[in-house]
């Protein structure tokens, strides 16, 4: 009788999970293997594939615009992270004070990050416009920021923080209204500065939000696209905002070379997984302070 | 809880894997057509981007199910941005319309390939009799035609703005009978640009005081626009765009040719900044519309918008003559059958019917585009005699005229890309003219292969 009703209950379950279980492996897992036997093949989309065993990975590794594409793609992960991370944890220890206007402030904190980044881009990009954009007419001066190599990868990692920022800020305040009251409060006993309550009290029982926020913030960066594309496409002013997101579009559907594009999808892949395991054995040893 | 940015990240990335995986299940679930190409109430599709030409294919198809009462014509419309990539990976599914435009730039792959029904077998060698010559040769590839031709761009010509003409003192006449050179003596079309450029205190390109960071109004649209600009400028010149699918615009006549255009922006600044263009391509035609640009060259698809928008006193000129006479591009836009398709018979009539008088006429009488069908070209004249403006320059301009031919090849699309990002360089006057085209013809040749 139990064993029955277990079973049926494990049947019930399966049944359950079906359609998400469909959805992971028919729209992720399969897409993954599809993608590696790609990568070994040349591809076009009109003439048959042909093997061509590691002929892809060759060209792609030795290419010198991929390379290109890695290191922005690097620079602009370094330039994201730091700025987002930090503004959203000084948002959010000012909305968490209670102060009057905080609820709507959040609200608008949060806006960018629900809209379409293709949309914001288009946007942003008329803000950016040399002649009549809003920025340069306040500014009072002619700046060609998505023309100029030097500007133009700075100009797309801030329109990211802001959109982005929110999203880090939504994070941070859930993790500090979950530090209890008695550690706060035993410090100001004890008589420390609200400067070192927040450094010495606050930032590290944020660690597991902190990590939360790293590992999905830097796999966001690495994969940015939309925003890219709709504010510098082909790659920006000499390459300069050349990510390896966009560089796998123009490879697949410019140059309809699926192939070489899948490789570059790989080593994207690994790059992530590696960044993602370098972070957990960071944080594993110190990640909790349990409260007991 | 997986981030909204994230996801669509993912999802870009791993958009090469996707159409893997839906070109099987496509593959696998059939086509899922509307049934037999034998029973009753047949459908085929039709795939288009231009919205103005679908108003009129509505048109079009009513009149053609009227007489076809078993065939249904569905038209799908799909915006340009995502219409190649879209139609390559349909074609690779095997979900592609039965009946679909292509461009001189994209059908190429498609030919070479064995995707698009050979016309001169579907509808019959002598059908292209009909059909506007120009656009019938672009799309003969290996000896045969493969589309029905049904939009042509006929030339490019100069739309101007009545009232800056008139304040500088120049009339539409001495527009026509203009010529540029890059010997500055024999040069009469830049002076004509300077008197029409004026700063913010009204100085005149050609003044002492003239302030090139303060343009409020600019003379042209010199900039990295292939169909507009400089393909014109390379063809007036005897300059070449390509042999054949080989990209040569860095002979000697095509250097000169850029060169000169790259100087109107950098050097005389009678044109926009190339930042300005090359960040947005609708930058000058708004510029046009706004009445802060004097002349404005390009195609008659800008025409219907022009008409529409411009709520000043405008009109068409010819473009200027260069060295080697006055050498415009043309291009056209085809129906392609698609030879996969479940229904041969019906799509043949649907195709035969958009290179038909009849079929093709409601494309010109609504204004939107030039017909393919040149007995149905008319139609489009009347429209624009009736709003009482006066395009001849468009049709003067190749009518018995040497033309530039329009781009072309399988891999076109790579090499734009390739190419595109090295011009935008050049126009911006950071990479020597020179040095940039041979960059650029380099680049491309290696990604049209």
């Amino acid at each position: 009788m139990g064993a029955t009703l277990r079973r049926r209950e494990a049947v019930t379950a399966y049944a359950l999970l079906a359609p998400s279980l469909f959805g992971v492996v028919a729209f992720l897992v399969l897409p993954i293997f599809v993608v590696l036997w790609l990568a070994f093949q040349d591809w076009d989309l009109l003439a048959p594939l042909q093997f061509v065993g590691l002929d892809n990975f060759s060209s792609v590794l030795t290419d010198a615009q991929f390379g290109r594409s890695l290191l922005v793609t690097l620079l602009f992960v370094l330039l994201v992270i730091p700025v987002q991370t930090g503004l959203g944890l000084f948002a959010a220890s000012l909305l968490t004070r209670g102060l009057p206007g905080s609820t709507i402030l959040r609200t608008i904190y949060v806006l960018p990050w629900i809209c379409a980044p293709l949309a914001l881009g288009v946007v942003w990009k008329w803000i950016f416009a040399p002649t009549d954009g809003a920025l340069n007419a306040l500014l009072g001066f002619r700046v060609e920021w998505l023309s100029n190599p030097d500007l133009a990868l700075p100009a797309v990692a801030a329109v990211t923080i802001w959109s982005q920022v929110g999203y880090v800020t939504l994070f941070f305040m859930a993790g500090l209204t979950s530090i209890p009251d008695m550690f706060l409060e035993a410090a100001r006993i004890d008589g420390a500065s609200p400067w070192q309550i927040f450094w010495r009290i606050k930032v590290p029982l944020l660690r597991p939000t902190t990590f939360f926020v790293l590992v999905t913030g830097i796999i966001s960066s690495f994969q940015v696209f939309d925003t890219v594309y709709a504010l510098t496409p082909n790659g920006g002013p000499q390459g300069s905002t050349d990510v390896i997101a966009a560089r796998i579009y123009y490879e697949a559907f410019d140059s309809f070379d699926l192939g070489r594009a899948s490789v570059m999808a790989l080593v994207l892949l690994v790059i992530l997984v590696g960044v993602t395991l370098l972070q957990q054995l960071y944080f594993r040893k110190r990640i909790t302070y349990e409260q007991t | 809880m997986p981030k909204r940015s994230t996801t669509i990240a993912v999802g870009a990335a791993a958009a090469v894997v996707v159409i893997g995986g839906a070109a099987t299940a496509i593959a696998l679930s059939g086509s899922g057509g509307a049934g037999d190409a034998g029973g009753e109430g047949t459908t085929v599709t039709v795939r288009l981007w231009d919205e103005q030409v679908e108003e009129a294919y509505e048109e079009s198809f009513d009149a053609f199910e009227d007489q076809n009462p078993d065939i249904d014509v569905e038209i799908e419309h799909v915006a340009y941005a995502d219409y190649f990539d879209k139609l390559r990976t349909d074609v690779a599914g095997g979900s592609a319309d039965d009946i679909f435009w292509v461009n001189n730039s994209y059908f190429g792959a498609y030919a070479d390939n064995g995707n698009l029904l050979n016309i001169d077998e579907t509808l019959g060698a002598e059908a292209k009799q009909a059909w506007e010559p120009k656009v019938v040769e672009q799309f003969t590839r290996d000896g045969a035609l493969w589309g029905v031709p049904q939009l042509t761009d006929a030339g490019i010509a100069l739309y101007y703005n009545r009232a800056l003409l008139d304040e500088a003192g120049i009339t539409p006449e001495q527009l026509n009978a203009l010529a540029w050179s890059p010997d500055a003596a024999q040069d009469t079309f830049l002076p004509v640009l300077q008197k029409l450029t004026k700063d913010a205190a009204g100085n005149t390109a050609d003044a002492p005081g003239f302030d090139p960071d303060a343009i409020a109004q600019y003379g042209f649209n010199a900039s990295n626009d292939l169909n507009a600009i400089y393909l014109q400028f390379i063809g007036s010149n005897g300059g070449t765009y390509q042999d054949g699918d080989e990209f040569t615009f860095d002979d000697p006549k095509s250097v000169e040719a850029f060169q000169y255009v790259v100087d109107l922006i950098n050097e005389h600044h009678v044109a926009p900044s190339a930042a300005d263009t090359n960040e947005d391509g609708d930058f000058a035609r708004n510029q046009f519309l706004q009445g802060k640009m004097a002349l404005f060259e390009s195609g008659t698809y800008n025409l219907k918008n022009i008409a529409d928008s411009a709520d000043f006193d405008w009109g068409v000129a010819l473009i200027p003559s260069g060295p080697a006479g006055r050498v415009s591009v043309t291009n056209g836009i085809v129906a392609a059958g698609n030879a996969d398709t479940e229904h041969p018979e019906a799509t043949a009539k649907v195709l035969e019917w958009l290179g038909s008088e009849e079929g093709n006429s409601f494309v010109g009488a609504s204004g939107s585009a030039i017909p393919g069908v040149v007995s149905a070209q008319q139609t489009f004249r009347d429209y624009y005699a009736d709003q009482g403006v006066d395009i001849a320059p468009f049709f003067d301009v190749i009518d018995g005229a040497e033309t530039i031919p329009a781009p072309r090849g399988a891999n076109y699309g790579a090499a734009f890309a390739v190419f595109k990002p090295i011009l935008d360089e050049v126009f911006l006057g950071r990479t020597p003219v020179q040095e940039g085209l041979e960059q650029a013809v380099d680049a491309s040749n290696e990604a049209i292969q």
